[in-house]
Formats: structure tokens, C-alpha cells, sequence
């Protein structure tokens, strides 16, 4: 089916994300809280794009106990979706970057902003929207942290489960179960590495990694001493994978000098000549 | 009018619903069985008593009613057990003390139909309430139900849908979506297995309709529930209750055992072959609960979060599968729209809002309590004829319609037909229908104030708009009623209002505004008050309020002294008093309480 995209014509398979359409067609959408290798949260709001089609007649109001959208009246009326989480299944019209997107967004970075003031991720976006910072409102000098969710679904995707959101409303915090060093942390690191703003500290010092309050012994390459990961990590990975085949005569190998020897051993193999016992 | 010759009565209905209860009606009822049994046979037909779910005015509980004469009493308490027994059962005389009085009139009435708050009343969803016993399915079959079930049984699902969908009923849980046309999409997926789901999660402070049905007519749900799963093909139901309603889970849970005992629920139902499973989940105190999705993510065992609503639940809510969710009092209307056809229910309330809405009317207002009206009554009507005005005769100042996240409609609407379309366009909702009247003596800023601190509490967290949002709506609305605030604030807060009533994830987000941006369209003189003359007006805002006795005014009665926590007034009697403005702790005892409106607020 057809999707317009800012004007331009674009394909798009029913059921595809906003988003996918509109990288694949090179239209650039301000995204926080998007990793493709994860589901879309749409926690972050900045992906915001207007959407006109049929389908938002009166009934696309959502319905429970609570109201989910204060009269929508005329049809033609744009709609404001979040592009990473919303199914094409009909053709629509989509604009993502008017100007009442834009206000909006900065709106939604001048929240950011002043929560997370360190945020680099934020401090690049708010200077392409123009956000100053309120400085009547209270905010953790330190703060890097937007809450956007994506540590914990990290986490929660590598089948640990050791960090969750505490608390709601306000008060919400990122944290492991009573902030003390979690059971079930093997130290991967796959939170830190999704973290749109560097806002979880950890430390590589002198063979051991510190993570959420735990400690780490790291294991590294024997050929070329790259660190490959936590000693948990890799008993987890293999305990998930079967028995590794990196272990290999006492050998750990990280993933470019296990290339290297493989490469080897097949050249080694097609020698013409060469008999097996 | 003693010694009037009344029939016997057949029936005494206490009312022990969770207000009357508080008050002890479980004793009423008690001892006036008691007494008859005592009393062996001098009757010629011994009545029987029966403990029953809200009767509406809970302002003037616990009520007694005699039936089938209709004889009400009011605020009746244990120690009138005796009298109540000896005048008026045994001897037929009515006590007038206990009977209802008009405001405005001097006679007492003695019946139902005659007092003021049940004239206006047309009750479908409350049919039984107040006047079954909740706990005996029996009573509920008496006043013909199941019938309705037993109907349906006989119907295909496309005549169900026809009925459901002409009757023209919109949720009643808030957002006002089409019944009938939810059911028919839902029932157009041809995916299996199927749930229904009852949202009894009602957290709006100072809303109680849903729990007044969860326990004084549970049946009605079930019913309500069966039919609308004959209709989409679901073979198994939730129903969602508030862990805080203990009375309503006990109601339900007896309900569920006794409709399974009779074959209502089960494998067979009526030996249809037909099977139909219903079971509790409690909710765990979460405000967000009530929205479809976070409700969906509980009942599953997951955090109460909302999810983006773009794939609907009809399509995919409980575990992915297609689900019908709605809310009690909308189950609650089913049975009778089943029985009576969707003709006649669309024959009542206004063009686009049909049937009648259940509203809990509390706040300032004479009578506190459940009233159920035909939609399109005007907001006049129910606060001042039905609710009786505000209390101490005070100004009417606004209402609050729609729970935490509706908005504060001021007087110059009163004349306003209540339906969903025009609290819409008057920057409110109808909500699950609270209604929280508010007089001269409430500040709104301080009321927005209020709402939005409720809210970011409740908010769950997830998306920006809603958590930073309101956070910051909360320090800014802080600092103008602790006279901080500035003119560009209000543009600040209607900025923010806006953009999060489109941006953010959930229905809690987006109506989450509502009571800021509502108050400052409609009392942006008072949030100015706040602001450049550093007052409040009505004198709440503790650190822009100072109170005066008018010296030409006090009578010297000593009132407000005696009523003062901290003693900062003084004065001899009959002479002027003064306040001492450094001992003061703005209360607002003394202008609450004086008779000669001598207290002014500077």
C-alpha cells in the first residue's frame, strides 16, 4: 500500500511501523527511546507525526474507563500518533515535521531538559528546537536519566530481569529489586549500551567491571587481550546456547580472533595432500 | 397524621450500603428482626426485613423503607430500633421525626416518589439496588432476572448486536464509545478463544456508582456479562474490582457462587450447552487501572500500564486475544435493554446520549448521594432540585464533572444539558459521572492544585507528557498559590495543557489537563487575584489569605472563639472581636461558622 510521507510517495507492507517507512525512505524522525532490536515503547513522545486517513473517524476514540481522546469531531482532522508503535493498514497522509509538531516536541524537550540536564541526547535536540532552560523548576543537578524505559526492556530481552522501573507517577526510578547488588545481574552491560543518554555509570578497571553496585570479574581474549565480557555473562550465554564452542583447548576468544582462527583452520583443511588419522 | 391506617407491610427494607453500614444499619436490621421474631404472631402478617444495597441519599442514611405503603425513614439509629418497632410496626403510626422533610416546607412527606431527590430519578442501571437483598439470587429472579439471559439464549449474536445497537448506549465508563458498535466489531474477529471484561476500577475521588451496583445488584452484571459474551462468542469473563471495595468483591464472589449453583454460570447454562466462566481479579490500588490496556496488563500479571491503543482491544487486549471490556454500570443496563428492546431505551435521554447516566453528586451540596437521571437533565436541575442546593444556603461556584481529569464548569453553564457531547464542548467530560459541587468557599486554583497532585500520583510513569508534565504543572500551580506565581505561568500551563492532551500515551495523560486548563478558561480572575494582588479570594490559599472582623457586623455572639483551634480571637461578649493575625492559622473556622457573615477575607 501507499503511505504519503512529508509529501513523498512511499510503499509500506500492512501492519509495518511509521518509522521503519520513513527510515527506509530516508526522512529523518527525531527518536529517545527507539533500538530496533527492541519494541517499540513510545515512552519518549518525541517521534511524534500527524496522521490523516479514514479511520480516525469518532470511533478510532478509544474507549474504557478512561477517556482517551477529548473530541474528535472532523474527520479530516490530523492526528497526532507516535510513529514508532503505529501500524500502517491504510493509506494515509503523514506529516513529521509541521509546525505544530515541532512546538510540540519542544514542549516535550523542555520537560526533558529539565529533568535530565545532562543528557547530552537532549542537549543536541533541544539546541535544534530552540529549548532554553527553565530555571524556576526544580531538577537533579546530576540527572541524565529520561526514564525512557529501554535499559529495562534490554534486560529484560536478555532473559535477566534484573533492573525494573520503581514506583509511578513522579516518583518513577530505574532501579534493582531494593537497590541492593541484583541476583540475576551478569553484567553485560546491555543496559548501559542501549541508554540514549550514558545516564548508567559502569567501570572496566584492572580485570573487574562494576555495574549497579556489583562487582565483575572480565574476561579477556586470549590471542589479543580484547575484553569479551563478564565471567556470569559467558556462563550465562552458555548456559542458554549449550556448551560454547569459543572454549577451545582453554582458549576464550573474542568474536574477531575466532574469524581469524576459523579462516585458518579452513585454509588449513583444503591443503591438498593432506590425510586425517 | 398519627395513627394512620396503613396495610400491613409486607416488607422492611434497610438500607446497608457501605455509607449506612458506617452508621450501624447492620444493627437496625438485626434488631428489628429480632424484635418480630419476639413479638411471636400479633401480627397478621409478619413482615419481612431484608438488609439491602444503596438506596441513593446517603447524605441521610441509614434509610428504613416499609413496603408495599412506601413509608421512609431517614438517619434512623440504633437506639430508634425499639420505637420504630413499637409505633410503626406493631401499631401502624408513623414517627415524624424520622420522615423527610422539604427544604423550604414545614410538612413531612412520608414516601419516596414525594421527596424532592427521587422525583427527577428514572432508574435502570440502579433498578434493584435498594430494593433486593444482594446476597440472595432469589430477589433478583423475583424482579425478572435472567429473564433477559434466558432471551438472549434463544437470539442469535447478530439480533443481540441489533438490540444493543439500536438501543444507542455509550460507555459508562467514561469515554462514551459506542456500545453496540464495539460488541460488533469484536464479535467480527474470528479469532479464539474470546474474554469478556467488567471495569469495576472506579478510583475517581468521591465517585461511588459502580460499587453501589457491584453490591447492591451484582446479578446484573453477571447477566450483563453472559449476554454480551453470547454475542461475541467468549466463553470466559474478569471482573476487574478494587481491592479497596471488600464489600463489593464479597457481593460479587456470593454472586458468582450462587449463579453458578443455579446453572447460570458453568458448562451448561440453562442446559444450552453453552459455557460461560467468570472469576475475580482484584485491582491492587492503581488509579491507571482503570484504563483499558493497564487493566488488560494486570488481570495478565503484569505492571498496570497503558499501551499505545492504535490495535484495539476488540482486536487484541487480554493475552492478545480479541476482548470486550466495558464498564459495570454498562454491563449493569444490558439485561434490561435485552428485555425491553433497544427502542425503548433509546426513547429516553437526548439525539446522541440515550438511556439515563448514574451520577454520585457530592461536595457542598445538600444532599450527598446516588442519583440516576435520564440523559439531558440540566446541571441546574440536578444540584439544585434533585441535590437540594448548597449547604448553608453559600453561592454556588463550579462543578466538577468527570472525575480527577474532568474539568470545573462554572455557573453561568448551570443551564447546560448534562449528555457527552456537552461536557465535551464545555472543556469537561462526563467521566464515569462524578459530580463534585463546589461553593464560594473553594478556591480554584487550589482545586486544580488538588487534582493534578491526585494525578501525578496516580500517573504511571511511562511516557514524558504525562510524568514530567504534570510534575511540573504541580510546581508551578504550587508557587501561584503560595503567591510566587507570574502572568507568563498561565501561558506556561496551557502550553503544557495542550500539548499533552494530544501527545501523551493513555486517556489518563490526555484528559490529565483538563482541571487546569478548564479553571483557567473559566476563573482566570481568580488565578489573576493569586497573582497580582497576591490574595485568594476565597480565602483557602493559607499564604495569601488574612481574616478581619468587620467591626460593624460582629455581634460579639463569641462563636467563632469558642470555634477557634488556636485561640487567636478575643473579645469581650457582645462586643466586637478581633483576630490576631500572628496566632492565625488561616483555618477558616470563624467565617465558616459565623452567622453574620462579620468575617471578611483580606
Amino acid at each position: 500500500m501507499k503511505v504519503i510521507i512529508d509529501g513523498l510517495t512511499c510503499e509500506a507492507e500492512s501492519g509495518e511501523y511509521l518509522l521503519q517507512i520513513a527510515k527506509r525512505n530516508h526522512i529523518n524522525i527525531p527518536t529517545l527511546c527507539h533500538e530496533e532490536a527492541l519494541a517499540g515503547l513510545a515512552t519518549c513522545r518525541i517521534c511524534i507525526v500527524e496522521v490523516m486517513d479514514a479511520r480516525q473517524k469518532a470511533e478510532e476514540r478509544a474507549f474504557g474507563q478512561l477517556n482517551d481522546d477529548c473530541g474528535e469531531k472532523d474527520d479530516r482532522k490530523r492526528k497526532i500518533v507516535t510513529a514508532c508503535v503505529y501500524p500502517v493498514v491504510a493509506e494515509i497522509e503523514v506529516l513529521t515535521n509541521s509546525e505544530k509538531l515541532r512546538d510540540m516536541r519542544k514542549a516535550v524537550l523542555t520537560l526533558l531538559m529539565a529533568r535530565a540536564p545532562q543528557s547530552d541526547a537532549i542537549g543536541m535536540l533541544a539546541k535544534e528546537y530552540g529549548v532554553e532552560q527553565n530555571h524556576r523548576w526544580s531538577s537533579r543537578e546530576d540527572e541524565k536519566c529520561i526514564l525512557c524505559g529501554l535499559c529495562v526492556a534490554a534486560c529484560d530481552k536478555m532473559g535477566t530481569g534484573a533492573i525494573a522501573t520503581v514506583n509511578r507517577g513522579t516518583t518513577r526510578t530505574v532501579s534493582t529489586p531494593f537497590e541492593e547488588p541484583a541476583e540475576s545481574c551478569i553484567g553485560c552491560c546491555s543496559c548501559a549500551s542501549v541508554c540514549p543518554s550514558g545516564a548508567i555509570p559502569f567501570t572496566d578497571l584492572h580485570g573487574k567491571r562494576t555495574i549497579w553496585n556489583k562487582e565483575f570479574e572480565l574476561v579477556s581474549c586470549s590471542w589479543c587481550g580484547e575484553v569479551i565480557g563478564t565471567k556470569e555473562q559467558l556462563e550465562y550465554v552458555g548456559k542458554r546456547n549449550g556448551p560454547s564452542a569459543d572454549v577451545h583447548g582453554g582458549e576464550m576468544l573474542c568474536e574477531h580472533c575466532r574469524a581469524v582462527r576459523e579462516a585458518s583452520r579452513l585454509k588449513w583443511v583444503s591443503q591438498p595432500g593432506r590425510t586425517f588419522a | 397524621m398519627n395513627g394512620h391506617d396503613g396495610t400491613n407491610f409486607e416488607k422492611i427494607l434497610v438500607c446497608c450500603g457501605t455509607c449506612c453500614l458506617a452508621n450501624n444499619s447492620m444493627d437496625i436490621d438485626s434488631g428489628l428482626k429480632e424484635r418480630i421474631q419476639q413479638a411471636g404472631l400479633p401480627l397478621e402478617v409478619e413482615p419481612m426485613v431484608k438488609a439491602t444495597g444503596c438506596s441513593g441519599l446517603c447524605e441521610n442514611g441509614p434509610i428504613v423503607r416499609f413496603l408495599p405503603d412506601d413509608l421512609c425513614y431517614y438517619k434512623v439509629k440504633p437506639g430508634d430500633v425499639d420505637e420504630v418497632f413499637e409505633k410503626t410496626v406493631l401499631n401502624k403510626q408513623e414517627i415524624d421525626r424520622l420522615m423527610h422533610r422539604e427544604p423550604e416546607q414545614r410538612n413531612r412527606v412520608r414516601t419516596r416518589e414525594e421527596n424532592s431527590f427521587y422525583k427527577k430519578q428514572f432508574r435502570i442501571a440502579l433498578r434493584n439496588t435498594g430494593e433486593i437483598d444482594p446476597f440472595s439470587i432469589q430477589d433478583y429472579m423475583e424482579r425478572g432476572g435472567y429473564s433477559a439471559a434466558k432471551k438472549a439464549l434463544k437470539m442469535t449474536p447478530e439480533e443481540i448486536l441489533t438490540e444493543i445497537e439500536g438501543s444507542g448506549l455509550r460507555g459508562r465508563g467514561g469515554a462514551g464509545f459506542p456500545t453496540g458498535r464495539k460488541w460488533r466489531q469484536c464479535a467480527g474477529i474470528g479469532r479464539y478463544p474470546k474474554y469478556t471484561i467488567c471495569n469495576g476500577d472506579e478510583g475517581d475521588p468521591g465517585a461511588f456508582m459502580d460499587r453501589c451496583i457491584l453490591e447492591g445488584d451484582p446479578h446484573s452484571i453477571i447477566e450483563g456479562m453472559l449476554i454480551g459474551s453470547l454475542a461475541i462468542g467468549a466463553n470466559s469473563g474478569y471482573l476487574y474490582i478494587r481491592n479497596e471495595y471488600g464489600l463489593a468483591v464479597r457481593t460479587m464472589e456470593e454472586a458468582i457462587c450462587q449463579a453458578r449453583e443455579k446453572g447460570f454460570l458453568g458448562k451448561n447454562i440453562f442446559g444450552s450447552g453453552y459455557e460461560f466462566h467468570l472469576q475475580i481479579v482484584k485491582g491492587g490500588g492503581a488509579f491507571v487501572c482503570g484504563e483499558s490496556t493497564a487493566l488488560m496488563a494486570s488481570i495478565e500479571g503484569n505492571t498496570g500500564e497503558p499501551r499505545a491503543k492504535y490495535i484495539r482491544s476488540v482486536e487484541r487486549g487480554l493475552w492478545g486475544q480479541p476482548t470486550l471490556l466495558n464498564n459495570v454500570e454498562t454491563w449493569a443496563n444490558i439485561p434490561e435493554i435485552i428485555n425491553r428492546g433497544g427502542s425503548w431505551f433509546s426513547s429516553i435521554g437526548t439525539e446522541k446520549s440515550k438511556g439515563t447516566k448514574v451520577f454520585s453528586l457530592v461536595g457542598k451540596v445538600k444532599n450527598n448521594g446516588l442519583v440516576e437521571v435520564p440523559m439531558g437533565i440540566t446541571l441546574r436541575e440536578l444540584i439544585f432540585e434533585i441535590g437540594g442546593g448548597i449547604i448553608g444556603g453559600r453561592r454556588f461556584k463550579a462543578v466538577q464533572t468527570g472525575g480527577p481529569s474532568g474539568g470545573c464548569i462554572p455557573q453561568e453553564l448551570l443551564d447546560m444539558k448534562v449528555d457527552f457531547d456537552s461536557l465535551e464542548a464545555a472543556d469537561s467530560m462526563m467521566g464515569s459521572g462524578g459530580m463534585i459541587v463546589m461553593d464560594e468557599r473553594t478556591c480554584m486554583v487550589d482545586t486544580a492544585r488538588y487534582y493534578i497532585n491526585f494525578l501525578s500520583e496516580e500517573s504511571c510513569g511511562k511516557c514524558v507528557p504525562c510524568r514530567e508534565g504534570l510534575r511540573r504543572m504541580l510546581e508551578v500551580l504550587d508557587g501561584i498559590t503560595e503567591g510566587k506565581g507570574s502572568e507568563e505561568d498561565l501561558e506556561l500551563l496551557i502550553w503544557l495543557g495542550s500539548m499533552m492532551k494530544e501527545a501523551a500515551l493513555c486517556g489518563l495523560g490526555k484528559s490529565a489537563p483538563n482541571p487546569v486548563l478548564s479553571t483557567i478558561k473559566y476563573f482566570r480572575q481568580e488565578y489573576l487575584s493569586h497573582i497580582r494582588d497576591q490574595r485568594c479570594p476565597a480565602g483557602i490559599c493559607k499564604k495569601l489569605t488574612t481574616f478581619r472582623i468587620l467591626e460593624e457586623k460582629c455581634t460579639g455572639c463569641g462563636l467563632c472563639k469558642k470555634n477557634c483551634g488556636v485561640g487567636a480571637i478575643s473579645g469581650k461578649p457582645r462586643l466586637s472581636h478581633v483576630i490576631d493575625e500572628e496566632l492565625c492559622t488561616r483555618c477558616g473556622n470563624c467565617i465558616d461558622v459565623c452567622r453574620f457573615q462579620a468575617v471578611e477575607i483580606g
